[in-house]
């Protein structure tokens, strides 16, 4: 496991979705990812440019991570969130 | 007429099938309860319906999804009735754009309505229906509201027909309709135009055909003025077209903290998340072990067996009750008696039929509260919390979060733990959970768990059962750290699961569980254990030459199952505490039949010989003292599990190989585990 530091985002910085601290809310703005698989999961649950994401839920070993989208709750590990990019609202 | 249910996981789909079937399908509080298709009639209207495996797109992750994708694509149906979770629409109606694309009518029904307005939304159906071109019935499969409309609609045909509405911009839909036009390679599925020329848009892999020139060109203007792929568009798009008509027809109340919100601050606590857990599974085990077996157990067996007093024990509290019972067995060997039958016909209804079928019986009640409780946690939605915070060091172990639910079904019965491993989405990783789950003792073998315990470790019997959980649960994780070595995996999986909220448990739906698993153990236990405790009797009353057994001219060490004992007996040496032990033995072997046959068997030959029970004085597991029966109970929990289980494996692996494998793997390891425990029996004595 590699520590990345600690950025810490505040509103209106660029980042990727797994930079966000609980509460935080961001807007995505793209993907990079290599992944096709999970790609298309990622679309298919709702998480496309545009959407607000806001962070709700950290599981108590700091991993994975459940957000809140489009009115319902996704769990999702912090790897999968480092390819999203976002913008802090 | 043949209608499909689809919609997306933990949407109710199986509520709303039993509530029109009046069938009795497993639902529950996770994504991923249904992984098989189930067809169900509904007599009155001539209907075949068919309950599917939630999905959340008509592209498929894993092979249950892939089941519902196949199942709507390529078969024949008159009406798709798509059920969404009106709580949650913006993500449900993803899945409806696309099924409007099919050939084929939809009706939608929107359930949970019950929470809907309970939680203020306000939703124009009629409008919403206008907007999406689709009939919408609002249901609860909970209470059943609204269900009556919706057979109507559905079977008096009142529904609206499907307009394949034009939700792209025009450029798209011109794509669209020129890719139908012109496009002459044979269509996959035959039906379903619209939904094949968008996906040719999306470059999906399974539709990565040739495009004319003129096509391509179309393509990658279109791609260039959005600034996106094809597959993102249409993603973006379809939520763009779901946002818009959900601001038309759709008013939420101010956001509040929910319940569910409420409930996590507790229940996923950075502290005490875990220490919860811990305590929730050893109440649950406490509470079926030490206070409900602990208060039935005697009873029963005394009911069955006859007795002078009956012992009752909550924890280490015990109370001796001066009740005196004859018991059903004493009694109708009495009445066999008295009429004049011989006296093997007595003792093998006494001892063969009764005695055998008791001991398993009298686990019955403790059984009952661990199939409640576990109903309960799975129902409620905690289940789902526990994957999520464990997935942290399931991902370590190389598995995921959604290995984990197998295990805890498989805490009730080793078959549907298996079966349930069809939602893990990595082969891999499957087929090492699917390895792993028998480790988890299941209801039978807690019937040795608790027999061992309260027999030989009394005051602490709770606290060695619970300690057999714990050694499972370290096996496991070593095995799943071999596994990972040997296999020496790289790739990262995804564990990307929907959180449901939590819900009130429905009575109903637990009381058929309970009830439904209460039956299939009641059935195992009054067919094959009592078929297999007669043949244990017969075989352990008779000698080679088939004279009868009676205690004075022969004794049950010249029986028939002695020499049948004495062939295996080596295997079982060193667990035996150094001993050579035909009873013990040929009672393991039949461990392979049902794990509860174990101690069946070795109540039998124990009353056969004379003895009060399996470890009283006369009986050939007498010198049995706690470490053997440790060694003995560990043999019997993680070596090969029954032949339910293991036909379950064969068929989820898909490889008869590959399960041969498995077993072999574990046989050897509970073999040389238990044959240390034994022989460190023999140090210390
Ligand atoms: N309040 C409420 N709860 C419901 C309703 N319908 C279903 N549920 C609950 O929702 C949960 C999921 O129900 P299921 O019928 O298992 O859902 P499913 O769509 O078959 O789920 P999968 O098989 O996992 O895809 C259960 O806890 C049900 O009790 C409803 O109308 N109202
Ligand atoms: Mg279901």
């Amino acid at each position: 496991m590699k520590k990345n530091k600690k950025v810490l985002l505040t509103k209106g910085q660029e980042g990727h979705l797994s930079d966000l601290r609980r509460g935080q809310k961001a807007v995505v703005l793209d993907f990079h990812n290599d992944n096709a698989a999970l790609r298309r999961r990622l679309l298919d649950m709702g998480i496309t440019k545009g959407v607000v994401i806001e962070i709700k839920k950290i599981a108590p070993l700091g991993d994975p991570i459940d957000i809140s989208l489009r009115g319902y709750e996704l769990c999702i590990r912090k790897i999968d969130m480092e390819g999203i990019d976002i913008k802090v609202i | 007429m043949k209608l499909a249910l689809i919609g997306n996981q933990n949407s109710g789909k199986t509520s709303l099938f039993n509530a029109l079937t009046g069938s009795n399908q497993k639902v529950g509080n996770w994504p991923g309860v249904t992984i098989d298709r189930v067809e169900g009639s509904i007599k009155k209207y001539h209907s075949t319906i068919v309950d599917l495996p939630g999905i959340y797109s008509l592209s498929p992750y894993t092979a249950e999804e892939e089941v519902s994708r196949q199942f709507i694509l390529n078969e024949d149906l008159d009406l798709l009735i798509n059920i969404v979770d009106a709580t949650s629409l913006e993500r449900s109606l993803y899945l409806t754009t696309q099924l409007l694309e099919l050939n084929v009518d939809v009706v939608i029904a929107f359930n949970m309505y019950d929470l809907v307005e309970k939680k203020g939304i306000k939703i124009d159906i009629k409008k919403l229906s206008n907007e999406l071109g689709a009939t919408i019935i609002p249901i609860s499969a909970k209470t059943g509201k609204g269900l009556d409309e919706l057979k109507e609609t559905i079977f008096k045909k009142k529904y609206l027909k499907n307009k394949h509405k034009k939700i792209y911009p025009s450029d798209i839909e011109k794509f669209i309709d020129d890719t139908i036009k012109f496009y002459n390679h044979p269509w996959k599925h035959k039906f379903h135009k619209r939904f094949e020329a968008i996906k040719v848009f999306e470059e999906d892999r399974d539709y990565k055909i040739l495009l004319g020139d003129k096509l391509k060109a179309e393509h990658l203007l279109i791609e260039k003025k959005y600034a996106m792929d094809g597959e993102q568009l249409i993603a973006s798009l379809r939520y763009d077209y779901i946002e818009k008509v959900r601001d038309k027809c759709v008013t939420y109340p101010p956001v509040k903290e929910t319940k569910s919100d409420k409930l996590d601050k507790i229940f996923l606590h950075k502290i005490w998340a875990i220490p919860i857990f811990i305590v929730i599974m050893g109440l649950v085990y406490f509470l079926s072990i030490s206070i409900v077996g602990g208060l039935t157990n005697n009873l029963i067996s005394a009911l069955f067996n006859g007795s002078e007093s009956v012992k009752f024990t909550i924890g280490s509290f015990s109370w001796n009750a001066p009740i005196k019972l004859e018991g059903l067995g004493p009694l109708i060997a009495r009445s066999l008696g008295n009429i004049g039958a011989s006296k093997w016909a007595m003792s093998l209804v006494q001892t063969g039929v009764i005695s055998g079928l008791a001991i398993v019986v009298s686990f019955v009640p403790q059984l009952i509260c661990l199939f409640l409780c576990l109903a309960i946690l799975e129902t409620t939605g905690y289940m789902s919390r526990i994957a999520f915070f464990l997935d942290r060091i399931f991902h370590k172990l190389g598995l995921s979060g959604k290995s984990l639910i197998p295990f805890i079904v498989g805490a009730g019965c080793t078959v549907p733990g298996i079966m349930s491993t069809r939602t893990v989405e990595d082969e891999n990783e499957k087929r090492v959970t699917i390895a792993l789950v028998p480790f988890i003792p299941c209801n039978a073998k807690l019937t040795i768990i608790s027999l061992i315990s309260a027999a030989f470790f009394k005051q602490i019997g709770f606290l060695v059962a619970l300690s057999f959980y714990f050694l499972a649960i370290v096996i496991i994780i070593l095995s799943a750290l071999f596994i990972k070595k040997v296999l020496k995996r790289k790739e990262h999986t995804t564990f990307i699961s929907e959180l449901p909220e939590y819900k009130s448990p429905n009575p109903i739906y637990i009381g058929r569980d309970v009830w439904d698993k209460t039956i299939a153990f009641f059935k195992r236990a009054a067919t094959v254990v009592v078929f297999f405790s007669v043949i244990v009797w017969t075989l352990s009353s008779f000698t080679p030459s088939f004279q009868y057994i009676d205690g004075s001219k022969f004794t049950i060490e010249q029986s028939q199952l002695k020499y049948l004992g004495d062939g295996i007996s080596w295997f079982f040496y060193f667990i035996l505490g150094c001993r050579l032990d035909w009873a013990a033995s040929v009672s393991a072997l039949q461990g392979l039949i049902a794990k509860e046959q174990v101690i069946s068997s070795m109540e039998v030959i124990a009353r056969t010989s004379g003895a009060a029970s399996i470890f009283a004085p006369g009986s050939p597991f007498a010198y049995f003292n706690p470490i053997t029966a440790f060694a003995f109970a560990s043999f019997n929990l993680f070596s090969i599990p029954c032949v339910g289980s293991l036909s379950a494996m064969r068929h989820e692996l898909k490889s008869a190989k590959k399960m041969f494998i498995v077993i072999a793997c574990e046989l050897l390891f509970a073999w040389l585990l238990a044959s240390l425990i034994g022989i460190w029996g023999v140090f210390i004595k």
